[in-house]
């Protein structure tokens, strides 16, 4: 194969597996807007607690308490760090958008959650102190290799889990009571309200399965990431870029604008250097607002643009 | 309406007195630093409190003002007054390009906008190398120099307790600058757009004209408060100025209370001097910004000035 074909084909696939991490975090923001047009500014706060918590549940509780091998110990640690992620979501719709919805003030709950977020990384800071964890996950030193083109298992479990939680999540959407009610919420609040639909639990449930995909995220994401507290603000750049470019509420748009930022952030590495990842993702966030606001794919609902 | 001038004069006496009843260096810097940030909390104020703009760029307008004096002055041997000049122009017409988008979008889309912004004028100071010095950022940065006419004044900005005065002074003045702005028809435009634009712009209002006003103005002061951070500061580095900075300022602007001129230089006070008070968690200045900033939100819509207004209505005796 030659030189830059290999190449090219490598750094794709650096770039798809980058794009599903992030498609993780962006989905879950995107799910939120969709159904009740609403940020929440600490998400990406959320996808370094799940960090934080697969770490220690991966080297503390797994292979030391327990005794078991790394790999299991490292798969505990993704399903903790997802449950980790539920509670913050619980706690952060009680507290916040639960006694602030339905006030028809949408800044209110962005800068109440802009306080949680300084508040976690504060927090964190606090617990963990400023520097940063070596996580290392067990699958990373197992690469295959074809020809020229690497990739470790680490890879392959990054792509497999995101693939399984989209396909999760549309299933539940599509075939699932819940998930209709969910779409009928999303569709038209007031109606389905009138239909008998409860909301406050659809969307308490919204936030709760945005927040574990989150913290999922995190134990995915945290081998990649220079893990510490902070390291939640430079996720959050990246999935505030892909859901705009993908289309506020859009799920497949999101997915798809995920991958896409992936993939040139890969080539963004190779070519210019990853100094200016965030100065390229939000040149390219700030021309699709001038270009085409609506995203990637359109929603129905414009009255923010 | 009642007359200004006696609360000019108390502010005066204020500001003359507090070098004298805070002695230290230490706590003079910590004045300084007040100052910019009462500049600082007005300057968002204006778009978030009285247009109803989430603007969270100011970060970068902040840098701008810093880093274009600073650099005016060292690489190019600028005088000190003239490079802040340009800063502030620099600033201001920084605000007016990011009110090209600001005027398209609304509500989240433009926060996530100018937050993008923020970042970006981060990341070209660390990156810009030549020109900022990137992460090692810049040294020896001196004070502005001093004023002299001859036999009639002298006075020399080295010590604390004059910069503080100096921007004080500054900042007095951009308090009574945006006052009048807002007691102006031009502040009745921007309260008219916040509440409704729509409705707004059925009176004739042109929306996006006002909306760029508010964005390059507060730009502009944002880029004033910048202007004397390195000299007080002496080194400049791009941490200084990343986005937690604009929450630092949406902090204060939301404790102290959202679209009262008061408020945001209440909540800049309490938001510089509460953490160095509680010393024991000087570290974690920002948990006390975090918390305070949403406690707020949750329970106090209004800030410490409806917290005020509330306790002195109740001691009022039931006259509200």
């Amino acid at each position: 194969m030659p030189d830059l074909l290999s190449l090219v084909v490598q750094q794709t696939i650096n770039g798809v597996y980058l794009g599903c991490l992030y498609v993780m975090v962006a989905l879950g923001l995107t799910l939120i807007y969709g159904v009740m047009n609403q940020i929440n500014f600490a998400h990406a706060d959320f996808v370094t607690v799940g960090a934080f918590v697969a770490l220690f549940t991966m080297t503390r509780l797994a292979t030391k308490m327990l005794g078991m091998p790394e790999v299991a110990g490292y798969l505990l640690s993704i399903v903790f760090a997802l449950g980790a992620g539920a509670l913050l979501g619980l706690a952060v719709n009680a507290a916040v958008f639960a006694p602030l919805r339905d006030r028809g003030d949408e800044l209110r709950p962005l800068i109440a959650t802009i306080g949680v977020s300084v508040l976690l990384e504060n927090g964190q800071l606090a617990l963990f102190g400023p520097i940063p964890y070596q996580f290392d996950s067990p699958l990373a030193k197992e690469t295959l290799r074809f020809g020229k083109i690497f990739f470790s298992l680490q890879n392959v479990l990054v792509v497999a889990v995101s693939a399984a939680a989209v396909a999760a999540l549309y299933a539940f959407l599509k075939f699932t009571f819940l998930g209709k009610a969910l779409r009928a919420v999303s569709q038209d609040r007031e109606t389905s309200g009138l239909m008998g639909i409860n909301q406050s639990f659809l969307i308490g449930l919204t936030i709760v399965i945005a927040s574990a995909l989150a913290g999922m995220g995190g134990a995915l994401l945290g081998p990649g990431l220079v893990l510490d507290p902070f390291a939640g603000a430079t996720v959050i750049v990246k999935a505030f870029a892909i859901v705009i470019i993908g289309g506020f509420g859009n799920l497949a748009g999101t997915i798809l604008a995920g991958i896409l930022v992936g993939i040139i952030e890969a080539f963004t590495i190779q070519y210019l250097g990853a100094g200016l990842i965030d100065l390229v993702v939000f040149v390219l966030l700030l021309t699709m607002l001038v270009v085409k606001p609506t995203g990637l794919i359109a929603e129905r609902r414009e009255e923010n643009v | 309406m009642a007359p200004r001038w006696p609360w000019i004069l108390v502010a005066v006496a204020v500001i003359a007195l507090l070098p004298h009843l805070l002695g230290t260096p230490y706590w003079r810097g910590i004045l300084v630093i007040c100052a910019m940030n009462v500049m600082l909390a007005l300057s968002l104020n204006l778009i978030l409190g009285y247009t109803g703009q989430l603007n969270l760029g100011q970060s970068g307008f902040f840098a701008v003002g810093a880093y274009v004096t600073t650099v005016l002055v060292k690489s190019f041997g600028w005088g000190f007054w003239p490079a802040a000049l340009a800063a502030v122009a620099a600033a201001g017409t920084l605000g007016l390009l990011l009110a090209l988008f600001a005027v398209r979008l609304r509500g989240h889309y433009l926060a996530i906008a100018s937050l993008g912004f923020a970042v970006i004028t981060y990341q070209v100071l660390v990156n810009w190398e030549s020109m900022t010095e990137g992460v090692r950022g810049i040294y020896a940065i001196r004070p502005p120099p001093p004023i002299r006419i001859d036999g009639l004044v002298d006075i020399s900005f080295s010590s604390p307790m004059m910069l503080f005065y100096l921007v004080a002074g500054i900042a007095l003045l951009v308090y009574l600058a945006l006052d009048n702005v807002v007691r102006s028809p031009i502040g009745e435009t921007l309260r008219a757009i916040r509440e409704d634009e729509v409705s707004a712009a059925s009176l004739g209002i042109d929306a996006a004209r006002w909306k760029a006003f508010a964005f390059g103005l507060g730009a502009a002061v944002a880029g004033l408060a910048g202007c004397f951070y390195p000299s007080f500061v002496g080194t400049l580095v791009p941490g200084a100025f990343n986005i937690v900075e604009s929450f630092t300022m949406l902090a204060m602007v939301i404790v102290g209370g959202l679209g009262t001129m008061i408020g945001p230089v209440i909540g800049a006070v309490v938001l510089t001097f509460l953490p160095e008070l509680l010393r024991g968690v000087g570290e974690l200045r920002l948990l006390v910004y975090g918390l305070a900033l949403t406690l707020v939100v949750l329970f106090m819509p209004g800030g410490l000035v409806q917290a005020w207004q509330l306790l002195r209505a109740r001691f009022a005796g039931g006259r509200p």
